[in-house]
């Protein structure tokens, strides 16, 4: 399987001190520091479990998302990507950890939000290529441990599927013990590339 | 791993053919388009009619509160219609007839737009299903899942038949004549696709109701509109329509006049295949503000439009089609899943009983209802869509509708039933009550993705909606009846002319600065299919509209007389009263002292309309300008009131006056000495805004001008005051508010040019 589409989900630590609403002019302030990477701001804070607040892009959106009722940040990679099924993998999940390093870096939000790096949802936002069997899991899962061992080294991990073959594939993967973001990208960093 | 390589292959066989070829062909003109083969103008008519619109920024160009950004697209020039970048994301809208759904559509619906969307669908004011942010490639794809489970999005868009809309409650409701929805999808079917219907002007809307006096299916406000009627002959029922045509809302509405008292069951189809016909050999075409059938039926008269639809009729040739359908239209529509029960009044959760209030509908079988999910702005994630179809399996045999108030019903529901469903619903955060209430605010898309959205309608029905959710139990029964309905423009995607209270986004000019504003509309009739239309009564800064809400609802439930609808007491108090209540919202304080009027709801960027930025000369010349179309809106105003006296010849001069006046207030930016004379004024405007088409609106052309001098045209050809009517009137204080608000625009525009290097 050629892996595209990829998603990552990091949760945030204390997902409740922090209103939605304040992340609408943090995307519009990220918007004009830049020139035209991203495209709108969207507002779905008034749906439960939705997509919160979106950041649109054609390269990747970002959001504060809300689905299954917990809030993190997900990072929606959409057009297609070179390499191996690894460097696809790491690549998508370091852009997702440094956009939570970004948030959480954001002077209104400064030691009020962050995000929990022992655990992390991944899924694949394309039900042909990927749909949600145990047999896209077993061919996935080398690498998706391997990169799991990457983030958490030393550290035991689980993974797990979701069972709803209703809903997209995905794999949540959990930590033992505490990580944050910053030790997340340093992992990852260190592991160069697959 | 075994798996097909693409969606075509493994759907094939569940495709209907006919659906997989014309897929297949867009697919193809997507391609010849990409290689520079189809014009972008003819591609962009193609793809609307496959229901593949177009959205914000689609130009390729965003404004980020500072300055315009070019967004990095990698499709370079290539473009998906005129100034319509390839790689812009889109919108796709998705016909659901008579607003049907069964488990099957609602998750493919959910895992669609997870896919190529954003995560969430959109119900639309006429029953449709939206998805924004789709990539054009993606379409075809997008399309094909639906075949597979029987919805189509052709003739979604363009100028065509659109979805044929219906009563939600049609086939369970206790005051209906009997059940539209076999009509209403055998129409549907019939005209799709049809080779009658693929040259007409502009858009087509049709809408069937069960019964006259409720909402069903607002057929006031349709090109074609059908209201079940039977009548005995020899002793024997016979089916048939009261049968309307030439409604519609848009820039200017038209109630829709009667055509036929009773047409007969199966003249249905034939008659509305020879309407299409007339409309598509005589509507307008050119001129795309003047293309609706409204536009034919008040050029030609009801009496001649019908003689021609008529002599058309008989000249078809028979087709099996018109009258195959009624074979079966006596039988249920739908069956129920579980038998009919009666609550036993144990086991309710938590609000419950609020819920039941104003989202639970008795059904006119005993022991069942129908159940309202209540959707904030028409909105439900995928997770909820994949939610409710297992509730409906659950509890219904799949019998789930959209409703043109932006809510899913299940029907059928046995009675007994109700606390679980309540409990499955909230589960899933869908059990929310308020549906049809005044919290149950309608929005269109606005600003956040319509291209032609002034302002943020969806942000203030969010915020509107937000307030009075807090306070929704202890609102007065005759404030929560109310209904709001908002659009972010003129065009009134957000019917906001049949709402108790509505609102259309407009701007105003304060300063140098550009201040997002609402007109508040007044005195619609959501009742009687859209019974009456509202006037807007005057211009109030977005921010303030809360306020607005607040002001009238309490003085309504203060002075109201028992049983007094909020259409006559707003009738009673007159115009000039609300007007008045609302004249210190309307005042803006200078931005340098409170920056809070010039930005929108949920979205903190200076408020803009265009990439032009903000115009920097504000001079005396153009102090004098703002003074005369200050003065221009003053005069609409005296026309309303005269209207509400029932004076309609001097009503319609006045509102004509201040059309006259706005002109002239655009004049004065070019010639500070033009003179009092209405000849000259409208000499000047001709020869500087219209020829030059600097007045001319970008997506609606001269229509607004066109405004002025028609009206100028009609009180010369009746004397200057005699034979005006009512409707005429109130059309004429619609176009002149709609000038007005165009001369604003032009004025925008214009000091925006200046500012530019």
């Amino acid at each position: 399987m050629e892996l595209q589409k990829i998603n990552f989900k990091i949760f945030a630590a204390e997902p409740d001190g922090v209103a939605l609403t304040e992340f609408i002019p943090i995307f519009h302030s990220w918007i004009q520091a830049t020139d035209g990477d991203y495209h709108d701001v969207a507002d779905y804070g008034h749906m439960r479990g939705g997509p919160g607040i979106l950041l649109l892009a054609h390269e990747a959106n970002i959001a504060l998302d809300e689905t299954g009722n917990r809030r993190g940040l997900l990072y929606n990679h959409k057009q297609p990507l070179a390499g191996s099924n690894g460097e696809k993998l790491r690549r998508v999940l370091q852009a997702a950890l440094e956009t939570c390093r970004k948030i959480e870096d954001e002077p209104s939000l400064k030691g009020r939000f962050g995000f929990s790096g022992s655990e992390a949802l991944f899924l694949v936002n394309d039900r042909l290529l990927a749909p949600n069997t145990e047999e896209t899991f077993n061919e996935l899962r080398p690498d998706l441990e391997s990169l799991a061992g990457k983030l958490y080294p030393g550290s035991p991990f689980t993974l797990h599927r979701e069972p709803d073959s209703g809903r997209r594939f995905s794999v949540h993967i959990k930590a033992e013990g505490a990580f944050d973001v910053a030790t997340l990208l340093r992992n990852l960093g260190a592991a160069g590339s697959f | 791993m075994e798996k097909a390589q693409t969606w075509k292959e493994k759907l094939a066989h569940r495709m209907p053919v006919e659906l997989a070829e014309e897929i297949d062909v867009f697919e193809t003109q997507i391609e010849l388009r990409k290689q520079g083969k189809i014009d972008e103008r003819v591609f962009a008519e193609t793809r609307l009619r496959r229901g593949v619109y177009g959205q914000r920024y689609d130009n390729g160009q965003r404004h980020d509160g500072f300055k315009t950004q070019k967004l990095k697209l990698p499709s370079g020039n290539l473009t998906k219609g005129p100034e319509t970048v390839w790689d812009a994301p889109g919108m796709m809208r998705i016909k659901i007839p008579f607003g049907g759904l069964v488990p099957e559509q609602m998750e493919a619906l959910a895992d669609l737009s997870e896919e190529y969307s954003d995560g969430v669908s959109h119900v639309t004011t006429r029953q449709d299903i939206q998805f924004h942010y789709v990539h054009i490639d993606d379409t075809p794809t997008v399309m094909r899942r639906l075949a597979a489970v029987g919805i189509t999005t052709r003739e979604a868009c363009g100028n065509v038949v659109r979805n044929v809309t219906a009563c939600p409650i049609a086939g369970v409701c206790n005051t209906e004549v009997f059940d539209v929805t076999p009509y209403a999808m055998a129409c549907s079917r019939f005209l799709l696709g049809h080779p009658d219907t693929q040259d007409f002007g502009r858009k087509f809307k049709i809408a069937f109701s069960g019964c006259k006096g409720e909402a069903c299916g607002l057929t006031s406000m349709h090109d074609m509109g059908a209201i079940a009627r039977i009548r005995v002959v020899d002793g024997k029922e016979q089916r048939g329509f009261e049968f309307y045509v030439g409604g519609g809302l848009g820039a200017v509405p038209h109630q829709a006049k009667l055509f036929d008292e009773f047409l007969p069951e199966e003249e249905l189809l034939p008659v509305a295949q020879a309407m299409a016909r007339v409309f598509a050999r005589l509507g307008e075409k050119r001129n795309r503000a003047r293309a609706r059938v409204k536009f034919l039926v008040a050029k030609l008269g009801i009496e001649e439009f019908r003689k021609i639809v008529l002599e058309e009729r008989a000249k078809l040739a028979p087709d099996p089609r018109w009258t195959a359908f009624l074979a079966t239209v006596r039988e249920p529509w739908e069956k129920p899943l579980r038998q009919g029960s009666a609550q036993n009044g144990a086991g309710k959760p938590d609000g419950f009983d609020a819920w039941v209030a104003t989202n639970v509908y008795r059904q006119k079988q005993p022991g069942y209802v129908t159940a309202s999910v209540t959707l904030p702005l028409g909105d439900i994630t995928a997770d909820q869509f994949r939610g409710l179809a297992a509730i409906s399996r659950r509890f219904v045999n799949g019998t789930v509708r959209t409703t043109v108030e932006q809510n899913l019903l299940f029907r059928w529901v046995s009675e007994g039933d109700l606390p679980e469903l309540y409990a499955a619903l909230g589960a899933i955060g869908l059990g929310q009550p308020d549906a049809g209430t005044i919290v149950d605010v309608t929005a269109c898309p606005g600003t956040d993705t319509c291209k032609l959205g002034i302002a943020s309608s969806r942000g203030l029905a969010r915020e509107l909606r937000t307030r009075l959710s807090e306070k929704s139990l202890e609102l007065d029964q005759a404030v929560k009846d109310l209904r709001i309905k908002v659009s972010g423009c003129f065009n009134s995607c957000g019917q906001h002319h049949v709402a108790d209270i509505g609102f259309y986004g407009i701007s105003r000019n304060v300063g140098s600065y550009t201040v997002p504003h609402f007109q508040v509309v007044l005195g619609g009739k959501w009742k009687e299919n859209g019974g009456s239309y509202g006037l807007a009564i005057g211009a109030v800064p977005s921010k303030r509209i809360p306020d607005v809400v607040t002001r009238v609802t309490e003085r309504f439930v203060q002075e109201r007389e028992k049983g007094e609808s909020f259409q006559a007491f707003v009738s009673r108090i007159g115009k000039k009263e609300v007007k008045g209540m609302l004249d210190e919202l309307i005042r803006v304080p200078p931005h340098d002292q409170d920056r809070t009027l010039y930005s929108d709801w949920g979205d903190p960027r200076e408020f803009t309309l265009s990439d032009m930025g903000i115009g920097e000369c504000a001079g005396e010349v153009v102090s004098q300008a703002q003074f005369t179309l200050a003065g221009s809106e003053r005069e609409l105003f005296e026309s309303q009131v005269l209207l509400d006296g029932r004076d309609f010849s001097k009503a319609a001069r006045m509102a004509y006056l201040s059309m006259l006046h706005a002109a002239q207030g655009l004049i004065k930016t070019q010639n500070a000495d033009i003179p009092d004379d209405e000849e000259k004024i409208l000499d000047e405007f001709r020869r500087r805004f219209y020829d030059t088409k600097v007045f001319h609106d970008k997506y609606a052309g001269s229509k607004f001008a066109d405004f002025l001098f028609h009206a100028g045209d009609s009180l010369k050809g009746n004397g200057g005051n005699g034979g005006m009517t009512e409707d005429l009137a109130h059309q004429r204080i619609e176009e002149a508010q709609l000038f007005i608000d165009a001369a604003h625009s032009c004025y925008q525009r214009l000091m925006g040019g200046r500012a530019a290097p």
